[in-house]
């Protein structure tokens, strides 16, 4: 198992850019011309973003198995039943997950989570008037959690985050069925993701963001594309991206 | 809707001669009796075939597709999907009944039967004939039938890729028959992503008589539980015990692979066609060399802690993406059955055994026969097609899989197995076609096993390995492949009292040990009426000669064979204990009273 770690594991001691280091860091090339080939014009939005701690859920795809206990781990938390007037963790359906796993053949899973980007493109594509006391579009970053929330009062169903996050980003955001308005952006389950505490083979991790890590915010098909490669030698899903 | 808890109340009832879709709900004394998967499975089956000898290849015929009352809940291992239908395979010695043959169930790991539950069905139950190859697309309530000709022939690989792309949604999950179910292979399987299968018993024959290429299944439900707060509970306690253990970790070092290595050295292996039980070159094919030079991932079902399910690359000749194994059934039939012990080959041997859609074990149990007869002289190379059935030719092996899932030349007798080549051929081969009731033994071998022996002569489907060594362990398997949890977390003893209290608080019935035995030797009851109505008798719970004629030559157990007298003495108390007439194997009056099976049958 440590052999094809090594391939594709992150090796958790990359070059941890600071938000100076990575403006001086556009200025002179280096690392960064990897950032910019990763993110493209919007790695400036992100050095301009500031630098909240922020923290995420990591995946190790070299230790994931694809059991998807994660996603019941989420729901179960975050979509809790009322049982004789009080609120008890739910029986875990995985629909209502804001940890997905996709699978692949070949045999490829990739757990997709949010990122916890802190140039929140989906934010910035909200289309919703910032209100005029708080500053917040119908989405935005919760100052206490840190995690991207929805006011579906406000909320308009555009539709506009899911489609930034899926062009920039994981692509995690799903507009609802019936309404449109996002859902599964991740909780942190209040600084306890109970993703990562179930997770029987310790394939995820709570971690701060840093996105100079390998995977860092690609969508599934593209991970799994490249640990496909190096996997099976093959990247032929068949034609459904 | 029942409204009883832990189920939906209903099955998803599909004839695909009118196209008529039903939604119908089951009656809650059939949930109690007969819990899921397996045993729901046969009650339904039972209700269906008023009358012995119906063609399993007829309309009449239903295909089930079984999750049980853990399935669709996170449950620790509850992946499985049971396909119970009636063997297109098996047949008694003689009987009144010219289609007669036993029920058969297949069950399998993956995500189809969550998925089945999270769509709002405790079952899927397709019977009829569609006029062209069709598939089932079945998404919450919305179920449609579709036109699939244009995947005639497909192979499952290229299929399970394909099927997604046209749906357009990774999100359904898939089950679907190869070339070798199209052509009515009768030991034909149905696969599920690619590398998991119900394998056994043909009910991908069953699926291909219904023109019935693939079933697509997607859902946004979840059936309730009877006591929230203590289902809760008990899944902590459930996680608890197999979470880090060194139970699970050993499953996700190896698989059942370690046993490749394992059973031979105990002499209990399927070697050269179970004329030996240990192969002194199992080492080059083992989980020790899988994992060194294959395997690139453990891979889990549904909400499962064990992670048994392998995948990898080779290189070479015969290099390509491996969805699974070895494992121990395919690495050992495929290999040390074949004296095959070269890695790569054995994988592609594998892989295209999977890719045609037939069942893993009969066919290299098949092809075992054949190396035989073809090395005795029995069979010539004409008889071959020109094919040169050595003993370890992986290449030869490879075109006689193509051959029998194409039905082409010596690959049309070839299907039938090894009971009817043994009467084609003749010449004393039914000593060494290695079946009970016409369905091929699997890899265990049995000269210095007898309690194996057992499970394989008086499982309800033909030989089956996974039946039971003794009355206890037959009755609570039939009873675990009702409920949709996969029976490998079970050998934990420690999970015992969380997976009891887990189906008791899901369902609201209390389940004892005892109660959990109880209910499955209803099943496996069933399960015999249903056999002994079409007219298998104790003259049908036989073995090939070779099990007491032909003692080992080499390894730990040299010169063990079985002993015909100590056998039927075996037999004997066997029926005596389940409380059947030792004659017939007739259950009787008394004991279907006790079961609660005589207002049935």
């Amino acid at each position: 198992m440590d052999k094809r770690g090594e391939e594709i594991r992150d090796p958790g001691k990359g070059s941890g850019f600071t938000r100076r280091e990575f403006l001086i860091g556009i200025g002179i090339g280096g690392g960064a011309v990897v950032l910019l080939g990763q993110f493209g014009v919007h790695a400036i939005d992100w050095a301009r973003s500031g630098d909240p701690v922020l923290k995420m859920v990591l995946v190790d795809y070299a230790k994931c198995t694809g059991c998807r206990t994660c996603e019941s781990a989420c729901s179960s938390r975050n979509r809790p039943a009322a049982i004789g007037g009080k609120e008890l963790p739910g029986l875990g359906n995985p629909r209502y997950a804001n940890i997905r796993v996709h699978s692949f053949n070949p045999d490829v899973d990739v757990p997709n989570v949010c990122a916890m980007c802190a140039d929140t493109p989906c934010v910035n594509a909200c289309p919703v008037e910032p209100d005029q006391k708080t500053g917040r579009r119908a989405l935005y970053r919760d100052p206490a959690t840190r995690t991207i929330r929805n006011d579906s009062g406000r909320c308009i169903g555009c539709g506009s985050c899911a489609r930034a996050c899926a062009s920039q980003r994981t692509g995690v955001i799903t507009p609802n069925r019936e309404t449109g308005k996002p859902e599964h952006m991740c909780t942190l389950c209040g600084g306890d993701p109970q993703c990562v505490k179930l997770c029987p083979f310790g394939a995820l991790s709570y971690v701060k963001v840093r996105r100079d890590r390998k995977f860092y915010g690609l969508g599934p098909e593209k991970v799994a594309a490249q640990l496909a490669r190096n996997w099976y030698g093959t990247a032929d899903f068949g034609g459904l991206k | 809707m029942s409204g009883k808890p832990g189920y939906h109340g209903r099955i998803l009832n599909i004839d695909l001669s009118t196209g008529k879709i039903e939604k119908v709900s089951v009656p809650p004394e059939d949930l109690d009796k007969f819990v899921g998967g397996q045993g729901l499975g046969m009650k339904i089956l039972w209700d269906r075939l008023k009358k012995p000898g119906i063609d399993a290849l007829s309309p009449d015929n239903p295909l089930m597709f079984m999750p049980g009352p853990f399935s669709g809940l996170p449950v620790p291992s509850s992946s499985r999907t049971c396909v119970v239908t009636k063997s297109p395979i098996t047949a008694p010695v003689k009987s009144d009944h010219s289609h007669a043959s036993t029920v058969t169930y297949s069950n399998m790991g993956g995500f189809f039967g969550p998925e089945v539950r999270f769509a709002g069905y405790d079952g899927i139950v397709i019977t009829g004939k569609a006029r062209v190859l069709s598939c089932i697309v079945i998404d919450d309530e919305k179920v449609e039938i579709r036109d699939a000709t244009k995947f005639k022939g497909m192979r499952t690989d290229a299929f399970d890729k394909a099927i997604l792309a046209e749906l357009g949604d990774r999100g359904f999950k898939t089950v679907y028959i190869g070339p070798a179910g199209e052509n009515l292979v009768p030991y034909s399987s149905i696969l599920h992503t690619a590398g998991r299968a119900a394998g056994r018993g043909g009910s991908g024959c069953v699926m291909g008589s219904k023109n019935l290429k693939a079933i697509a299944v997607k859902g946004s439900g979840q059936p309730t539980v009877a006591d929230h707060a203590r289902f809760l509970a008990a899944l902590e306690k459930a996680r608890s015990v197999l979470y880090g253990s060194a139970y699970a970790k050993s499953w996700a070092e190896q698989g059942t692979a370690r046993a490749i290595v394992g059973n031979s050295n105990a002499g209990t292996e399927a070697v050269r066609n179970y004329r030996e039980g240990t192969f002194p070159e199992a080492g080059k094919i083992g989980g020790d060399a899988a994992r060194r030079d294959v395997w690139v991932r453990d891979i889990a079902c549904y909400c499962c802690p064990l992670a048994c399910k392998k995948s990898g690359m080779t290189k070479g000749k015969y290099g390509g993406v491996v969805h699974d194994g070895p494992e121990y059934e395919t690495g050992v039939m495929l290999g040390s059955n074949l004296m095959i012990s070269d890695m790569p080959g054995l994988l592609k041997a594998i892989s295209t055994i999977d890719d045609l859609g037939l069942d893993q074990i009969s066919t290299g149990n098949v092809i075992g026969f054949l190396m035989e007869a073809y090395e005795r002289g029995m069979i010539d190379r004409s008889f071959l097609d020109g094919i040169d059935l050595k003993w370890g030719s992986v290449d030869a092996t490879l075109a006689m899989i193509e051959k029998i899932a194409a039905k082409d030349g010596v690959g049309a007798l070839a299907a039938e197995g090894v009971r009817a080549l043994s009467w084609h051929i003749g010449k004393g081969s039914e000593k060494f076609a290695i079946h009970v009731k016409g369905l091929e033994l699997a890899a265990h071998n049995i000269q210095a096993n007898q309690p194996m022996a057992l499970s394989y002569v008086t499982a309800s489907r033909g030989a089956c390995h996974l039946s039971g060594d003794n009355i206890a362990m037959q009755n609570r398997r039939a009873m675990l492949d009702s409920t949709g949890m996969c029976f490998f977390p079970t050998f934990e003893p420690a999970l015992e009292e969380p997976m009891l209290a887990l189906l008791s608080a899901i369902t609201g019935r209390e389940y004892d040990k005892a109660e959990f035995e109880k209910t499955g030797e209803r099943i496996f009851n069933l399960e015999k009426m249903f056999n002994y109505r079409e007219g298998f008798r104790r003259e049908d719970d036989r073995l090939p000669d070779r099990f007491f004629e032909d003692a080992f030559t080499v390894g730990p157990k040299k010169g063990a064979v079985l002993d015909r007298n100590k056998f039927q003495a075996m037999l004997t108390q066997y029926y005596k204990e389940r409380g059947w007439d030792p004659e017939t194997t007739n259950p009787g009056e008394s004991k279907l009273k006790e079961l609660g099976l005589h207002s049935i049958v």
